[in-house]
């Protein structure tokens, strides 16, 4: 082993930063596993976790980072008085805060790649935005480490956290939250990250973290030839800076996709990433389908669509937008396919408020759910005693008055 | 009096920390030899210790060390491979042994590895190289942190209270191994009486201004330092 090696293995053992790798890894994680949408594996998504986690694991990092250059401060009467350059203590102990970060880093990143791929997967793995998070994730591991060189103090390191985490929270201007860590909560399919502007956020990372390393360098060598990494750091700030400005109208792009469908007895058709959902859907939506047969509003295709994509419906198809698997979303789905049927203008007119009781009390039967009370009794004891095949060809007669809620009593009484 | 070929020169040097003097802007010059710096805790003992061994900046003034002028980077960088500086608690951590201590600092020091043992059979700690810093005990960590701080053969030695929590008959075997660290050493103890009888000189700083005392015990001194 080299005398180099030999030193940064002491280092590791005195300062024992990899005790943190545990605790740092599991923030991450449960940062991670709370950013990704449930029941959905979607590549794009994965990356939005992967910097969600970043939000959390940076601040503990430069928490981390500030505490140990406290520590380190201590050493200077060995490091500092040193025939080497000033520099190489620090160098050390940063190269090791970094290997630490990178470690929670990859644990986090190999428990989302799994989950990932565990569940059917979607989209494409995007290794830059992994890249970005790591260069992300060193920026806070070096700032937290100077702020604890500038000023040794134990104060320090809570404030070191709370500056960072306060960056990862809050933005000065609406579109800095594309900066890194960007403030992206969660990517739904349909829309994707754009390579290029991860690729701009991991340059930004870079240069910032260029920018600090190489200044401090400088502060403590005062070595002329410092000015050369200084300057390409500040200039591919300033241009990543201007370029991701330039990108706030369109941070995400609309991805190509084919959908996943199911045949039979419905064709529902969701976004591949959802793909898992379809038996489910299928078995939910299908009575539906049947109650509706007949009607004007009868459907054989449910069609899944991004959510600011509202085609009417019609000929036989439906529309639903589903953003998650989270618990309820087949009822959910029954819900929205539901309302579509109605006609939402006359149904918002106060002089149809009696139609709209009467609307609510068929809504209740074709979603199996538990009919409302209303004031006409009489009306809803009767359609709750109507065999099933009744109230279809009911529903048959009836139809154009359910959608528009102009539904009387009447109806109810006479078949 | 400041001689030409002195060790330690300060012109008007003075040492400001929040806004008071924790020293005044004073002129001395120190030789060779060991000499003693008294002051009670928080007399700004430490902070003239650190600025001399330039971890710290002078406020005020110049300051010379072995012919450099120590004010600037260039002077500093010069000058630090041959200083040597122990604090009064230097830090180390559980699990590293006195040989691996010894040998970080002498990484640093860019000092060849046989200096590591050299320096180890010559402050008596071969038989306890093995041993963790923590497990041992106080007189032989002291060793330890001498050892270190002196693996390069440095020409100019601070020493931070070093003799606070070794005992009396351990103290005279330590006294005569300070002496021989490097041609010029200084030392500092919260008391003068500690540092008369073995010290060349003794200064003591008292509210912000060096004294020299002229009280000193020619005991040692004729043992010249360094050896």
């Amino acid at each position: 082993m080299s005398d180099l090696g030999r030193v940064l293995r002491i280092d590791a053992r005195r300062t024992a930063p990899f005790l943190a790798v545990p605790a740092l890894a599991l923030l991450g994680g449960v940062a991670a596993w709370h950013a990704l949408l449930p029941g959905v594996a979607y590549w794009d998504d994965a990356v939005a976790a992967l910097f969600a986690s970043v939000r959390v694991l940076g601040p503990a990092s430069a928490a981390l980072a500030a505490w140990v250059a406290l520590r380190e401060h201590r050493l200077g009467y060995l490091r500092g008085l040193s025939a080497r350059s000033p520099a190489l203590g620090p160098l050390l102990d940063l190269t090791l805060l970094g290997v630490v970060s990178l470690s929670a880093y990859a644990v986090v990143a190999a428990i989302v790649v799994v989950k990932t791929l565990l569940h059917v997967e979607s989209g494409h793995p995007q290794v830059v935005g992994l890249l970005a998070g790591a260069l992300t994730l060193l920026d806070y591991a070096v700032i937290g480490y100077l702020a604890g060189r500038a000023v040794p103090r134990l104060p320090t390191v809570a404030a070191a956290a709370a500056v960072t985490c306060l960056w990862g929270i809050v933005r000065p201007g609406t579109w800095t939250y594309l900066l890194p860590p960007p403030g992206v909560e969660h990517i739904h399919p349909f829309a994707g990250l754009r390579t290029e502007l991860l690729a701009g956020q991991a340059l930004w990372s870079l240069g910032i973290g260029g920018l600090l390393v190489s200044g401090y360098l400088w502060v403590l060598t005062r070595r002329a030839r410092l000015a050369l990494p200084l300057v390409a750091a500040a200039v591919l700030i300033t241009v990543t800076t201007l370029w991701i400005h330039a990108q706030q109208r369109a941070p995400l792009a609309p991805r190509a996709f084919e959908y996943s469908c199911r045949q039979w007895p419905l064709t529902v058709c969701v976004h591949p990433a959802l793909r898992s959902a379809l038996p489910s859907l299928e078995a939910a939506l299908t009575p539906l389908a049947t109650r509706l047969s007949g009607t004007p509003g009868g459907f054989t295709r449910v069609e899944h669509r991004p959510d600011n994509d509202f085609p009417r419906p019609g000929h036989g198809v439906v529309y639903i937008h589903l953003k998650d698997l989270s618990p309820g979303y087949e009822h959910r789905a029954e819900q929205e396919i539901q309302i579509s049927l109605l006609d939402a203008r006359t149904c918002a007119n106060p002089a149809h408020a009696a139609g709209v009781r009467y609307t609510a009390l068929v809504s209740a039967w074709l979603l199996d759910e538990t009919p409302p009370r209303m004031p006409d009794t009489a009306a809803a004891r009767a359609f709750g005693r109507w065999a099933e095949s009744r109230r279809r060809h009911w529903l048959r007669l009836h139809y154009a008055r359910y959608r528009s809620c102009t539904l009387r009593g009447l109806d109810f009484r006479l078949l | 009096m400041i001689a030409d070929f002195s060790t330690i020169v300060a012109r008007d040097m003075g040492i400001r920390r929040g806004g008071r003097w924790i020293l005044r802007p004073t002129t001395f010059g120190i030789t060779s030899g060991v000499v003693g710096l008294a002051g009670p805790p928080c007399s700004g003992r430490s902070a003239l210790l650190t600025t001399l061994a330039t971890l710290r900046r002078p406020s005020v003034g110049e300051l010379e060390l072995l012919g450099h002028d120590v004010t600037g980077p260039a002077g500093q960088r010069a000058v630090r491979p041959r200083l040597g500086l122990l604090p009064h608690r230097f830090g180390w951590a559980a699990g590293v042994t006195a040989r691996e201590y010894v040998a970080y600092a002498a990484y640093f020091k860019a000092t060849p590895k046989d200096a590591v043992e050299a320096i180890l059979e010559r402050f008596e700690l071969t038989d306890a190289a093995e041993l963790e810093m923590d497990m041992l005990p106080a007189d032989l960590r002291l060793r330890a942190g001498l050892a270190a701080t002196c693996v390069h053969r440095p020409d100019l030695v601070f020493l931070d209270e070093p003799l606070g929590s070794v005992t009396d008959p351990e103290r005279d075997e330590l006294i005569g191994l300070l002496r021989g660290l490097a041609p010029a050493v200084v030392v500092t103890a919260p008391d003068p009486a500690e540092l008369t009888g073995w010290c060349d000189r003794v200064f003591t700083i008292a509210r912000a201004r060096l004294i020299e005392s002229l009280e000193v015990s020619r005991t040692w001194s004729r043992v010249p330092a360094g050896v």
